[in-house]
């Protein structure tokens, strides 16, 4: 194993660039997708506390069929 | 029924005759503004011609392939046509075909006078025109599909923009290409049977794909 | 077994779940690998120096590029013949992560032709053709993002894929066609650099971790979708009750 020249023999601005560039793409892409989760279950949670805190029975009977994930 | 909807369409647009006459204006004054951005020089001038005007031709027809959906799905039409016993595909040529008569044959009439802003020989001119008249049935045909694609759609004409001018760019490179060639001296030929191959393969197609995003379109 | 049943979205959902990370965790470990290889076995170029070590990221990324672009289009073609909801919502999913790597192929090959060729933009066929590539992928993204009914969104897209991906090879013989013409004006690539073994075998194992990587990422979108299409199918069915 031999360590490479650090400084990509002075292109190191365009070498590392390119893959810190990759980097922050795929760091981005999963973190959004992260978010976007989150959001979802977020939605989700408040729907349900919304049907389990409604009165009315035609409701109640309605959610009994929901699907659950 | 094909020279039915191409009469009906043609009518029509005659009783518009102001729509029609605005793609062309548009295509002169985007053609004149590049000298104005880039200067007068001759030389300059003639070298980016092919270029630009294509590129205003590609421009001008984007613009008005809102025309091609868009009145027929207001006042109801659209949707009779596609109850009609007779293939889509055979209502969208027509379609289209009017479409091409309206709209792109005056930019090819016109396209001469332009060129002549720029200093383009004469011959040159003529190859102008002929790349023209093969080319712009291709803006027609594709533009086709993504007017039937976007209709009803908000974001109107800047989203037929992005989905269509990817499409058009081989129209662009061989027939922007054809014009360059003639300027300097080479063959324009092979340019032209190239764009004519596009032109032939965008007419089988591109109607049936047209006729597919009416029918998704309208559900 | 029946199989037929993860053509379901609610079926196949939990199935993804359990997928994810038997890529996710791969695709960190080949990248890993892949680089390692590139950085510490490969040799410096005789040519390029170390400035060639950047095409360890930037083929793998053209390739997954053009890939993923195919796949969605296959995907798209499928949900519309069969009306398949999860292969139109697979397509959906897919595109992001083409477009992102599409625009990393642009990026990183701008890098590279920097001290390589001395621009960091040349209307050479390949790069030109990759950025109208990103164009197709952005008309893509937008139309379904204008279409708010989800079927129509579904099915819209098809047709715009499938258009796509016949004018890709159109689009690039002309672009090649074009590129040929105006050599004086463009800079050509004077042929690869030599493959030695190590550098191919980079190559290929950071083009590996990308398919895991995009399997992954596809899948946990793809769950998103899922869910967001059930919510609102739910609200929608609620009000109407």
């Amino acid at each position: 194993m031999n360590w490479p020249d650090l400084s990509m023999g002075g292109y190191g601005f365009y070498v590392w660039g390119s893959y810190i560039f990759a980097l922050i793409l795929i760091v981005g892409e999963v973190f959004s997708l992260k978010q976007r989760k989150k959001t979802l279950r977020q939605q989700q949670n408040e729907h349900q506390q919304q049907m389990s805190s409604s009165v009315s029975p035609s409701v109640l009977t309605g959610s009994a069929n929901e699907t659950t994930s | 029924m094909l020279r039915w909807i191409v009469w009906r369409d043609l009518t029509l647009a005659w009783r518009r005759r102001a729509d029609i006459l605005s793609t062309v204006f548009f295509f002169i004054i985007v053609v004149s503004l590049f000298p104005l951005g880039i200067g007068p020089e001759t030389q300059l001038l003639r070298s980016i011609a092919p270029g630009v005007i294509w590129v205003a031709a590609l421009l001008a027809s984007m613009l008005s392939l809102n025309r091609l959906f868009a009145n027929d799905l207001q006042d109801g039409t659209l949707e009779q046509l596609l109850l009609t016993p007779q293939p889509l595909f055979l209502v969208v040529l027509g379609k289209v075909l009017a479409h091409w008569i309206v709209s792109e044959i005056p930019l090819v009439l016109i396209a001469p006078l332009v060129g002549l802003q720029f200093d383009i020989p004469g011959e040159t001119l003529l190859i102008l025109v002929v790349s023209l008249l093969v080319g712009t049935p291709v803006l027609s045909l594709i533009g086709s599909v993504g007017a039937a694609l976007t209709l009803g759609l908000r974001g109107g004409g800047v989203l037929i923009s992005i989905l269509v001018l990817p499409l058009y760019i081989p129209a662009l490179i061989f027939g922007a290409g054809a014009v360059e060639a003639s300027i300097i001296g080479a063959s324009p030929a092979p340019h032209l049977y190239l764009l004519g191959a596009f032109a032939i393969v965008s007419l089988i197609f591109s109607p049936w794909a047209t006729a597919a995003a009416l029918r998704i379109s309208l559900e | 077994m029946n199989l037929y049943k993860y053509a379901s979205p609610a079926n196949f959902y939990p199935l993804a779940g359990k997928m994810i990370p038997w890529f996710a965790i791969p695709s960190a470990i080949l990248f890993a690998a892949g680089l390692y290889v590139g950085f510490f076995i490969a040799p410096t170029d005789f040519q390029q120096g170390d400035a060639y070590r950047i095409i360890f990221i930037h083929v793998p990324s053209a390739w997954m590029g053009m890939f993923l672009y195919v796949l969605m289009a296959i995907y798209a073609g499928i949900g519309w013949a069969f009306n398949a909801r999860l292969a139109s919502m697979m397509a959906s999913a897919i595109a992001i992560t083409g477009a992102m790597f599409t625009l990393l192929s642009l990026v990183t090959g701008a890098l590279w032709g920097k001290p390589t060729w001395g621009t960091y933009w040349a209307w050479d066929a390949r790069m030109t053709s990759t950025l109208i590539l990103l164009f197709l992928y952005i008309g893509f993204i937008s139309l379904q993002s204008a279409i708010d009914d989800t079927r129509r969104a579904d099915r819209a897209g098809a047709v715009l894929a499938l258009v796509g991906v016949i004018n890709v090879p159109i689009i690039y013989f002309s672009v090649q066609w074009w590129n040929t013409l105006h050599q004086g004006a463009s800079i050509r690539i004077l042929g690869k650099p030599t493959i030695a073994a190590p550098m191919l075998a980079a190559m290929l194992i950071v083009l590996a971790a990308c398919w895991f990587y995009s399997v992954a990422v596809v899948l946990i979108r793809l769950r998103c979708i899922i869910l967001e299409r059930e919510q609102n199918a739910s609200r929608f069915a609620e009000v109407n009750a």
